[in-house]
């Protein structure tokens, strides 16, 4: 189990914690109560933290002789609050039956780095969950012409929809243990895998599972590699197969779930002793 | 994370006065290999949506300059001439 389970999950997987989707948790975000809002962290002013995304930005790219020390001040404020998390497809689904109500809306992320807009809502990738979904209207800029209601079953279809396309999901938080929503994401315009990956801020876990490749089955397509947004999968020429780099798997499940023959299944992180650790 | 500080890192000056609507623009938002740039809406109000054509509501950054390789492809391509790439000696 992760921290993040530790702290939320009540012997189980955090995120399927339905106590994290109840309306109780906008309670602890009243002015001056609970803890801050890391999903803010850097970007509003007056938070006072031990250091921001914002701040550790800007010494990557102006100090990186100080980088180092300031990410393990953020990481380590991160960590005593809460963060998001690479799922798969499948637990995504699980957290349709969850996260009422639900709706669909663009993606900011995308937005701000390709000026990519969606702007129709069968375009909208990002998903948000709980009664937050019913103050859309205050921040037009930000849920812009609306967000689009939807019920489970339909939550669910629009997963497979983005899944198939190549998106992976990540189930984000508000910094303080309540869910905020699923993002489909791919590198590099995602904020969440941008920052993990390339300043290595713990804005997204790696997930609860990880690729294993079954080589009688992979007929070396190469789809998986495709699909990979982490650089793990790679075509092994002499093999004439995929390799699947464990070490480098986030455990999202595109190669599982772009498989044509079924070559690939997720096993459990917590059963191999070098990665469960490994978050 | 190991960060190689020998590295060079440039510096990238936007030109804002040039720069004025990049969110319609968004040429070299979207020519960047690396995805060094980001554009960002400066005037987020309360129910009011940004309108994107009036010149100075969105803001065109370098939130990932560690990553610019210096292939220009953004200055070639910048209709206004706003982007200035400077690398140290």
């Amino acid at each position: 189990m992760c921290w993040m389970c530790d702290k939320y999950g009540e012997g189980g997987l955090w995120y399927l914690n339905p106590k994290l989707y109840a309306r109780q948790m906008y309670r602890l975000r009243e002015p001056g109560q609970g803890p801050q809002n890391f999903g803010q962290l850097g970007l509003r002013e007056g938070d006072e933290r031990p250091m921001t995304l914002s701040e550790v930005i800007r010494i990557r790219n102006d100090e990186p002789e100080r980088y180092s020390e300031a990410l393990n001040l953020l990481n380590d404020d991160i960590r005593t609050h809460a963060t998001g998390q690479a799922i798969p497809l499948q637990d995504a689904i699980k957290i349709a039956e969850l996260g009422v109500p639900m709706a669909s809306m663009f993606c900011l992320c995308r937005k701000r780095m390709r000026a990519i807009e969606e702007r129709e809502e069968e375009e909208y990738s990002c998903l948000g969950t709980g009664p937050g979904m019913f103050k859309w209207e205050r921040w037009p800029e930000r849920y812009r012409g609306g967000v689009h209601f939807m019920p489970p079953n339909e939550v669910k279809e629009w997963l497979e929809k983005w899944n198939k396309r190549g998106f992976m999901h990540i189930i984000m938080t508000m910094g303080v243990g309540y869910v905020e929503g699923i993002c489909n994401c791919e590198y590099p315009d995602c904020d969440a895998i941008r920052h993990r990956l390339d300043y290595g801020v713990l804005s997204m876990l790696k997930g609860h599972y990880v690729a294993r490749v079954d080589y009688d089955k992979c007929n070396g397509c190469g789809i998986c590699i495709q699909r990979c947004q982490f650089g793990a999968a790679k075509f092994e020429v002499r093999m004439d197969k995929t390799n699947i780099d464990q070490y480098l798997c986030y455990g999202c499940g595109l190669c599982e779930t772009g498989c044509p023959r079924g070559a690939i299944t997720m096993v459990d992180r917590m059963s191999l002793p070098g990665l469960r650790e490994v978050w | 994370m190991e960060v190689d500080v020998t590295r060079k890192i440039p510096t990238i000056e936007i030109d804002h006065s040039r720069c004025t609507v990049p969110f319609l623009c968004a040429k070299c938002v979207r020519t960047c290999p690396q995805a060094v740039f980001l554009v960002d809406s400066v005037k987020v109000e309360r129910f009011k949506e940004t309108d994107p054509r009036e010149p100075g509501s969105f803001k065109l950054g370098t939130e990932s300059r560690f990553k610019c390789t210096g292939c220009n492809e953004c200055v070639d391509v910048c209709p206004v001439d706003a982007i200035t790439i400077t690398w140290p000696q």
